[in-house]
């Protein structure tokens, strides 16, 4: 999978959890920079992509996830 | 005043150790104390003697926690607003506490019509921490919690509460700081449980490890444990619940304590929780805003104490010069194992709500014991005394609801729920008015959606027909409250069922 479509379906769970659509995911994107992505949001959308990808993060990547780039880059090391 | 004093001479004589350690910056014991010092000289040359509640705007830095222990020594009271919380609810507790002078450490702060002590700026001042005296009576600190008026409900905080909180827990055995600890501050300031993260570490030379605005709660109090190697957590029940899935990868040997509060703690999470701490003691402690955080504990543990009623674990007893009462409607003492509304009497009892008479003509009764009058505060909370002497909580007392006329408690219809169910889901029972304005049983499933017929079969076995839920809604995640409980009001809002 590229990356361009794995950002893609990431941005479907963050759409699908928030429920606006009201930001653009980067490398760099925080939890700073999309409305309504907090501590508990966050467990949603990690719950879902787990679901969308197929794959179930363990607590030590989860941990050091700090932006949308560290996301990706665990999902590739999933899949 | 004595606690004052203790910290004084706890900061003097940990000079060398780490006080915090705020998004990965440690700061030592004499950092502390000359953030405290500067912050005190600002106070006492800017703040009238007279002027005793002071606002305090609460960030996540160091000097906001030397802002606290520097009203102290000052012998002024912190009134903690949240710079999260929208601005308007602010300026109705500074209103309220008629509040004219704010500590914000901000770099600009936002609080104009007050007058500010920038505490980010303040010039280099020589160490004093000698406390001024301080009269028991005044406060030391008063936080808002929500009103069922709308108005935010003061609860005032005195110098001899928060001492008389110290000496309990001193002379109590099980649980003692040492300045190697290293312990976790999870809560928000205006939330009373961050007294006893920040209070205890600082009497005892320890190092308080606080939790950045901004980051992912949960993930960053594991990389805490895991990273700092936390000794001492506190913490509320449903932190754990959202670590439930990832327990496996948990083992945390460093932590010796795990004290939970602010809500029900539920054995079976409590025994895989314990799994993952195999060397820490676990405690159940009970106690609301009003009697100064703690009031007792049930010292958990998952083979030899594991008291428990509706899958709840027990409060346990009262701590050193604490009184529990049960009692009923008229505020009479229940026999033991009867199910009354828990009430609270000793010298860590608030002074009463803040200019709410009301209020406190509902919440407090004095009563005579061996002639002497001993003032109660009502806890809204339902618990029975069991043979040997230990309390067992059963529910709110407002969550005790009236269906079809038959009184249900709230958290027996969650248990029987629970128990047959092998998914590890929160359930949620609530009472929801209907348009004739009867009060039905709904059930709130934290979860995709799944077939409950197996749950309602058993729950038909368990319980009487009034008492099985009509209605069940499935949340991906349940609504929480600031403080990390679970918001009713707001799941009531799920259910249409009109």
């Amino acid at each position: 999978m590229s990356k361009e479509e794995i950002l893609s379906k990431v941005k479907e769970a963050f759409v699908s959890v928030l429920e606006h659509d009201n930001f653009q995911l980067a490398d760099e994107t925080t939890a700073d920079d999309v409305d309504g992505w907090e501590s508990v949001t966050h467990m949603m959308i990690i719950s879902e992509v787990e679901k969308s990808f197929g794959i179930k993060f363990k607590l030590m990547d989860l941990m050091n996830m700090n932006n949308v780039g560290d996301l990706i880059r665990t999902i590739e090391s999933e899949l | 005043m004595k606690f004052v004093k203790k910290l004084q001479d706890s900061i003097e004589s940990y000079s060398d150790c780490n006080a915090l350690c705020i998004n990965n910056t440690f700061y030592t014991y004499h950092d502390f104390a000359i953030e405290i010092s500067k912050i005190r000289d600002a106070i006492a040359n800017t703040v009238e003697d007279s002027e005793k509640l002071i606002g305090l705007v609460t960030n996540d830095d160091l000097q906001t926690y030397a802002s606290i222990l520097a009203l102290w020594l000052e012998g002024k009271a912190y009134v903690p607003v949240n710079p999260s919380t929208p601005i308007e609810r602010n300026h109705k507790v500074f209103e309220l506490t008629e509040t004219r002078y704010v500590i914000d450490s901000s770099k600009t702060s936002i609080y104009k019509d007050y007058k500010v002590i920038a505490s980010g700026a303040l010039d280099d001042t020589d160490i004093n921490l000698k406390p001024k005296h301080v009269s028991g009576d005044q406060i030391a600190y008063i936080l808002f919690t929500s009103g069922t008026t709308g108005l935010p409900k003061g609860v005032p905080i005195t110098f001899d509460n928060v001492n008389a909180l110290v000496n309990a827990v001193d002379v109590e055995p099980e649980f003692n700081l040492v300045p190697s600890d290293r312990c976790l501050q999870m809560f928000e300031l205006t939330f009373d449980f961050s007294v006893v993260t920040y209070l205890f570490p600082f009497l005892s030379g320890s190092c308080v490890y606080t939790i950045p605005k901004g980051a992912i709660k949960y993930f960053y109090i594991f990389k805490l444990i895991k990273e700092q190697k936390l000794t001492v957590l506190t913490m509320v029940p449903s932190i754990i619940n959202y670590l439930r899935p990832y327990f496996p990868e948990i083992n945390a040997p460093d932590v010796r304590y795990c004290s939970f509060g602010g809500g029900a703690l539920h054995s079976d999470i409590a025994k895989e929780w314990s799994e993952c701490l195999p060397n820490c003691k676990i405690f159940n402690y009970y106690g609301p805003t009003e009697f100064t955080v703690y009031s007792g504990f049930y010292p958990y543990h998952k083979e030899t104490h594991q008291k428990a009623h509706n899958g709840i674990v027990a409060i346990g007893t009262p701590q050193e010069d604490t009184l529990y009462l049960v009692v009923n409607k008229d505020n009479e003492e229940v026999p033991v194992n009867v199910t009354g509304e828990l009430s609270l009497g000793g010298p860590q009892i608030t002074p009463g709500y803040w200019k709410n008479e009301e209020r406190n003509a509902q919440s407090f009764f004095v009563r005579e014991e061996n002639g002497r009058k001993i003032r109660y505060y009502k806890t809204g909370d339902l618990c029975f005394k069991d043979e040997e002497g230990d309390f067992l909580y059963v529910g709110r007392a407002d969550f005790q609801v009236k269906i079809r006329g038959y009184r249900v408690e709230l958290a027996e219809v969650e248990f029987h729920a629970k128990t047959k169910s092998d998914r590890k889901v929160n359930m949620v029972a609530l009472d929801i008015t209907n348009a004739l304005g009867n009060a039905e049983l709904g059930l709130a499933i934290e979860s995709e959606e799944f077939d409950t017929e197996e749950i309602f079969d058993y729950m038909k076995t368990k319980m009487p027909d009034y008492m099985i839920p009509g209605h069940v809604k499935f949340i991906k995640e349940f609504p929480h409250s600031i403080n990390g409980k679970i918001n009713r009001k707001e799941l009531r809002t799920y259910f249409d069922i009109n």
